[in-house]
């Protein structure tokens, strides 16, 4: 599962002042096992100034489309990946990148009947677009109900294609743009030019929420909630949704990982690692500000990865002894986490002693 | 040629095994969407052997649990309420949240204390949940909690139905909270499905009543198990159609599709929807010979004013002096024949021929090829749903 394929790039998009879009060509050969469901992601892997890194990433491509496998990467202010990417990937380009993976996608079948909701902030429209094209595709009586959130008219990730869809499936897609800074003349525009656009000034919060389920109530009652955004979008949007009693096996979220700023939380300077690794024992160092992945990688070994934020669980492992500190967990549930794993790619120890095991 | 005996019009046998394996096994009309408008509304409904309550979370998304309490067994909520932020059993209080969750048992410690040990709603003592959608601006529920979806039961005729959209239209009530017409009819269920779907007896039985409607032209099928019928205005009254029509017409009714749609849904819903009203036609059986029909009806949602400018015009339309303005028998207003209204013909119809199911020499002596063919479709349709069911037990 942790194979990488080469893959050639095929287009390379500015999609905003911000972000761009990355096709990839898929050989003939691999089109079965490049197969993937909405919503799902790529891991890839860079070799940086000597450094391996992987960056998962999710497809905004749809499955149900003849179209390329297409990633949207937004910088990050002073991420690695994000702005090598932006900076240095071209067509002809090859990456390499894991097959496609991930838990939040939308099991889809054409004689479904449902409603979507959808809410997305940022470049967590990627996924969510895929669901949304993938949806109206294939599912030809389903209605989908999207909120996205923006900070200006500016930033609106596929825009273009967004507006496509809106006409083409007028009669079961409503989208909703709320912008955080509108530039100051744009409702003006919005509304002479394009007289059915709706937007409203604001985040995607409680408020907004709210707002937009009553004023767009589910015609087809078996709903689903679909929720990918930065920082604190999700656990408000997932709040919001709990408020107005929607069941929790309704709501799907998908993080991109980023740690909170609020972490504080330092680790112990050279704490002694032992980890056993397909069938090995390696004793060694956790040099300052570490996580166990990278003291392993840096060792020379193979650890299982593949987000590297905290979310996908791939390098879940053990601890056999000692305390660890993971400063971002979106991967393991209560359960998983008192009966002793921890994401290895967001540990930093607490004990001057930690052995592990991965399983 | 007639599919089914004439006990599955008289016996009680009969009646139950419809009501087991018809009616507790498909979607039943429920009501209309603005009878659960906001957060907290309810209604209650017998379907089949069911009685299903439904209620609206503040999420706009529609529940429905069966309206049992689980602890006796008693009926939860009695017919229509608003603002419910919880459910409790009027026989010794069990409350249940609006997500069918039980949230409290008075004296739960002394009097249960070894029901479980864990939370309440881990006990496995919720509502029974059930199904709940909506079709063409109606209420559907299904017993079953995961049914097979709406649109797979309904999908195949709704390309059939007429272009109004009830959502938008306005209920007419003569009496507040009461439907426009009501009328327990003694016959079978049956009897009056076939009626409905009858084309044969439009330009017969009515034939001075419904002749604003081109019969000959009437166009009309079955889609899935649902029957489906159109047929334009007469020329006549479509000249004239916007001073003539009774009521506002319809906005979302284009020129060259103006007539009545008038579907039957499996198994016991009619809608008529025509140039200036869209009907339910809920067809309830209480008895093998006793039906309860529930008529609701909609129309244009506009101003009193627009009414009235409307009955105006209508009344000095020429068009009434020609059709739509008589009984087929001369007599007396009180004799169903001579009212002058549809309704009251097909009543007096349903209601002789089920008079006649007891004679010993009754028999259907023939049946119209294409006029009466939806009904024997119709009775094929029941009987497959009876068998399929009485096989398998
Ligand atoms: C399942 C999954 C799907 C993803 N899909 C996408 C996608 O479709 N498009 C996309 O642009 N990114 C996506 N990401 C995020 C992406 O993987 C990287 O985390 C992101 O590009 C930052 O990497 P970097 O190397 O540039 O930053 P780093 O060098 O890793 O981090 C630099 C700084 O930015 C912070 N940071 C890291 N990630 C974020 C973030 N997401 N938001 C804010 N601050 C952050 C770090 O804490 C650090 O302080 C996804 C992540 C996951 C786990
Ligand atoms: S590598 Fe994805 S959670 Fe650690
Ligand atoms: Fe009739």
């Amino acid at each position: 599962m942790t194979d990488f394929y080469q893959l050639k790039v095929l287009e390379v998009k500015k999609e905003t002042a911000d972000a761009t879009s990355i096709a990839f060509d898929v050989p003939l050969a691999l089109y079965k096992t490049f197969n993937y469901k909405p919503g799902q992601y790529l891991t890839l892997k860079f070799n940086i100034g000597g450094e391996e890194v992987r960056r998962s990433y999710s497809l905004c491509s749809s499955p149900a489309l003849e179209e390329p496998l297409r990633i949207g990467v937004k910088r990050v202010k002073d991420g690695l990946v994000s702005n090598y990417i932006n900076d240095n990937i071209k067509v002809g380009d090859l990456v390499d990148v894991m097959l496609p993976n991930g838990r939040f996608f939308a099991e889809l079948k054409k004689d479904n009947y449902k409603t979507y909701y959808l809410f997305a902030a940022g470049s967590g429209i990627t996924p969510i677009l895929s669901i949304l094209k993938t949806v109206l595709l294939t599912e030809e009586r389903s209605f989908v109900h999207m909120l996205y959130g923006n900070r200006s008219q500016d930033s609106i990730l596929f825009n273009e294609e967004l507006e496509k869809l809106q006409k083409e499936y007028a009669d079961r897609f409503i989208l909703v743009h709320t912008l955080s800074r509108p530039k100051s003349n744009w409702s003006d525009l919005w509304l002479s030019g394009k007289k059915d656009k709706i937007h409203r000034k604001g985040r995607v919060d409680t408020l907004a929420i709210e707002w937009f389920i009553n004023e767009y109530p589910p015609y087809a009652q078996n709903t689903e909630y679909y929720i990918c955004g930065p920082g604190t979008m999700i656990e408000n949007t997932k709040k919001a949704l709990q408020d107005i009693d929607v069941p929790n096996e309704r709501i799907f979220i998908e993080s991109f990982g980023g740690v909170t700023s609020s972490d504080v939380t330092e680790g112990i300077d050279n704490a002694s690692l032992v980890a056993q690794l397909n069938g090995e024992t390696i004793k060694t160092t956790i040099s300052n500000g570490k996580t166990i992945l990278r003291t392993l990688i840096d060792a020379g070994k193979n650890p299982p990865y593949s987000c590297e934020g905290g979310v996908c669980s791939t390098c879940m492992c053990k601890l056999k002894s000692g305390k660890v500190h993971m400063k971002n967990n979106l991967g393991l549930d209560k359960s998983e986490v008192d009966k002793g794993y921890i994401l290895s790619c967001q540990s930093i120890p607490l004990t001057e002693k930690i052995e592990v095991i991965y399983e | 040629m007639h599919e089914l005996p004439v006990d599955a019009y008289t016996s009680q046998e009969w009646f139950n095994l419809e009501q087991e394996h018809i009616f507790s096994k498909t979607w039943q009309f429920a009501g209309l969407v603005e009878d659960v408008a906001n957060a907290g509304d309810y209604i209650s409904v017998q379907a089949g052997l069911n009685n299903i309550f439904i209620v609206k979370g503040k999420d706009n998304r529609l529940r429905a649990f069966h309206n049992m309490c689980r602890h006796r067994g008693t009926q939860l909520l009695r017919a229509v309420g608003k603002g419910k932020k919880a459910i409790t059993c009027p026989y010794h209080d069990w409350t249940y949240n609006l997500e069918g969750k039980l949230v409290s048992i008075p004296k739960k410690e002394e009097e249960f204390p070894d029901l479980c040990n864990k939370e309440l709603h881990d006990c496995g003592l919720n509502l029974h949940e059930a199904s709940v959608d909506i079709f063409k601006g109606m209420l559907f529920v299904h017993p079953e909690k995961d049914a097979p979806n709406i649109m797979e039961f309904f999908g195949e005729v709704e390309p059939y139905l007429g272009p109004h959209i009830p959502e938008e239209l306005i209920e007419y009530q003569e009496k507040k909270d009461g439907a426009f017409y009501t009328k327990e009819i003694n016959a079978n269920w049956k009897i009056i499905v076939e009626n409905y779907i009858d084309q044969y007896h439009l330009a017969h039985l009515h034939e001075d009543t419904l002749n604003m409607y081109d019969h000959a032209k009437a166009e009309f099928g079955w889609a899935g198990p649902h029957y489906y019928f159109f047929e334009p205005l007469v020329p006549e009254y479509l000249a004239d159609v916007k001073n003539a029509s009774p009521y506002p017409l319809m906005d979302k009714m284009p020129e060259d599709k103006m007539g009545a749609y008038v579907p039957w849904l499996f198994p016991n819903i009619g809608i008529t929807e025509s140039e200036s009203a869209w009907n339910t036609f809920h067809a309830i059986p209480l008895a093998p010979d006793r039906t309860l029909v529930v008529i609701r009806s909609k129309t244009m949602n506009v101003s009193e004013w627009e009414y009235t400018k409307q009955y105006t015009k209508s009344m000095s339309s020429k068009v009434w002096q020609n059709i739509g303005n008589k009984g087929k028998y001369e007599g007396d207003a009180s004799d169903p024949m001579a009212s002058g209204n549809f309704m009251e013909e097909d009543v007096y119809a349903c209601e002789q021929q089920q008079k006649s199911l007891s004679s010993p020499l009754f028999s259907v002596g023939a049946q119209a090829k294409n006029g009466e063919f939806a009904v024997r479709k119709f009775q094929s349709v029941v009987k497959e749903w009876v068998e399929k069911y009485r096989d398998n037990d």
